[in-house]
């Protein structure tokens, strides 16, 4: 098997830290969104917790599949950039949206759940493909497997927790929210172009 | 319902910040993990009170004279009654933010044939408050169990004065002190009717909530309490001294008001907004987009006097 160029495999890590920066970063802020419409409540958060674990399991298992057919690049920066397009059209939708489930299922369980599932399920699931086709691209024997698992997801979680800590204590107090999500989805947008122009990997 | 610990303090004559283990002369009637709230019910007779645990201090929601029904030993709830003076009618009331339920039971008990209606979101304050407070289930004045802001959106009905003292310790959540829901409660307000706010006065987060009122409501008028402040708001032109002084006669009369409006009159204050000086004219208003509270609370105001 070729061994894989560096860039392509720093562009990778580097991918993996700003995808998980924005994954979670994105949950922070879906509470902004929700809460006007849905009250600050622990339900909210245990909805918007909740949504997020959902998208990643379903995203990992997703992941899982395409590594069996696609393991490529180009789905997962096909992944990113599908992401990247759905962040930068809440900014303008989310409002409609909220107001109709609020105005036709209330506030209730159900309907925090589903306005959390509007606002994150499909581009978190999207992220959530990210870390198993990155290993499978960054891992050329099997006996490298776990030592690769263990470093995109150490890198990933770093990526969690930065883009946490950034987007509460430093984006939310300076920025709007619409202007933050508007900012991730070109962050995407940025990593699914890296991935795009190296050098396509080659099987062998 | 909050006022800081401080005042409790002076009232419980303990120690001025109070640790949540504290040993002083309180006696904890009970505690209660709710959704939202640590709830701990002293007494301290005559007197019982709410308070709130939030990272190992104390914040007094509400304090109650067991002795005296209509007493309203927190200096700032009185002022919320200052409302009553502004208001064209006053056929109806709403609160935001119930508490112990005092302000309410107050304006009650003095005006037995107005609706009252008080919305709190944790239930198991109403709860508290019914069993230690003297609140009882009576016509004309309801407790919805909701979030204030979701009340308003869904309510199609119409307030002469609307009271707003939604707090869960020190911070007030963030969707019920922005532009968009001080219009919803605009909205709610009949003609000639009127906003009283409790304000916490010590960090930059007043300034931006003076501005975002202020961004709706055209005229502010504020009451200096103990610890806080209060402001009403109102739309169209500024209420001259002497037209108030004519409701407040007037009400005080009508409903034999323990606090005069007359006497609160003589503390009404007005700040030029737009000026710089009193408000920072770098804060912003708050919108539901942007509406940085948590950080806005930790910055402590400068030395601009208040009103």
């Amino acid at each position: 098997m070729k061994p894989l160029s560096a860039t392509l495999s720093f562009s990778i890590y580097a991918c993996s830290f700003l995808v998980g920066g924005v994954l979670m970063g994105f949950e922070m802020l879906g509470s902004r969104y929700l809460f006007p419409y849905f009250g600050g409540g622990i339900g909210t958060w245990a909805s918007l917790i909740s949504t997020v674990l959902c998208a990643l399991a379903i995203g990992y298992f997703a992941g899982s599949a395409i590594v069996a057919r696609h393991p490529t690049q180009r789905s997962i920066a096909l992944a990113i950039l599908i992401a990247a397009a759905y962040l930068a059209c809440v900014p303008a939708t989310a409002d409609p949206v909220m107001e109709t489930i609020l105005n036709s299922l209330g506030d209730g369980a159900s309907a925090t759940l589903l306005a959390s599932t509007a606002l994150l399920l499909v581009p978190l699931t999207l992220l959530g493909t990210f870390s198993p086709i990155a290993v499978s691209l960054l891992t050329r024997s099997a006996d490298e497997a776990g030592r690769v698992a263990g470093l995109v997801y150490g890198v990933s979680t770093i990526g969690n927790v930065v883009g946490t800590l950034l987007t509460t204590f430093l984006l939310i107090p300076t920025v709007g929210s619409r202007a933050i999500t508007y900012y991730f989805a070109v962050v995407l947008a940025v990593c699914a172009g890296a991935l795009l122009l190296n050098p396509v990997k080659r099987s062998v | 319902m909050i006022i800081r610990s401080l005042v409790f303090g002076m009232l419980a004559s303990a120690v001025a910040v109070a640790a949540a283990h504290a040993q002083d002369n309180r006696n904890l009637l009970e505690s209660k993990e709710s959704l939202y709230n640590n709830i701990y019910v002293y007494e301290q007779p005559p007197y019982v009170s709410m308070t709130f645990g939030h990272n190992r201090r104390i914040y007094t929601e509400s304090v109650y004279n067991t002795h005296d029904d209509k007493d309203l030993p927190v200096d700032y709830t009185r002022y919320m009654t200052a409302s009553l003076m502004y208001a064209k009618d006053v056929h109806s009331i709403l609160e935001i933010g119930f508490g112990g339920g005092r302000t309410a039971w107050y304006l009650h008990r003095f005006l037995p044939n107005v609706p009252i209606t008080s919305v709190e979101l944790d239930p198991t304050v109403v709860q508290l408050a019914k069993k230690y407070f003297g609140i009882k289930d009576e016509p004309n004045f309801q407790v919805v169990n909701r979030d204030g802001r979701l009340f308003l959106q869904e309510s199609k009905d119409k307030y002469d004065v609307i009271l707003i003292d939604a707090y869960r310790g020190p911070f007030v959540p963030f969707h019920l002190l922005t532009k968009e829901f001080y219009q919803i409660v605009k909205d709610h307000l009949a003609e000639g009717g009127v906003v009283a706010q409790n304000v916490e006065p010590s960090t930059m987060l007043f300034d931006s909530a003076v501005k975002t009122i202020n961004a709706v409501f055209p005229q502010l008028d504020f009451y200096r309490a103990d610890g806080n402040i209060v402001t009403v708001a109102y739309d169209g032109a500024e209420r001259r001294g002497e037209d108030l002084a004519a409701f407040a006669h007037d009400r005080d009369k009508a409903y034999g008001l323990r606090y005069s409006l007359a006497d609160m009159l003589n503390e009404r204050r007005r700040i030029d907004i737009a000026s710089g000086k009193v408000i920072d004219a770098n804060a912003k208003v708050l919108t539901d987009d942007f509406a940085p509270v948590e950080a806005l609370k930790s910055i402590e105001r400068h030395n601009r006097k208040l009103p």
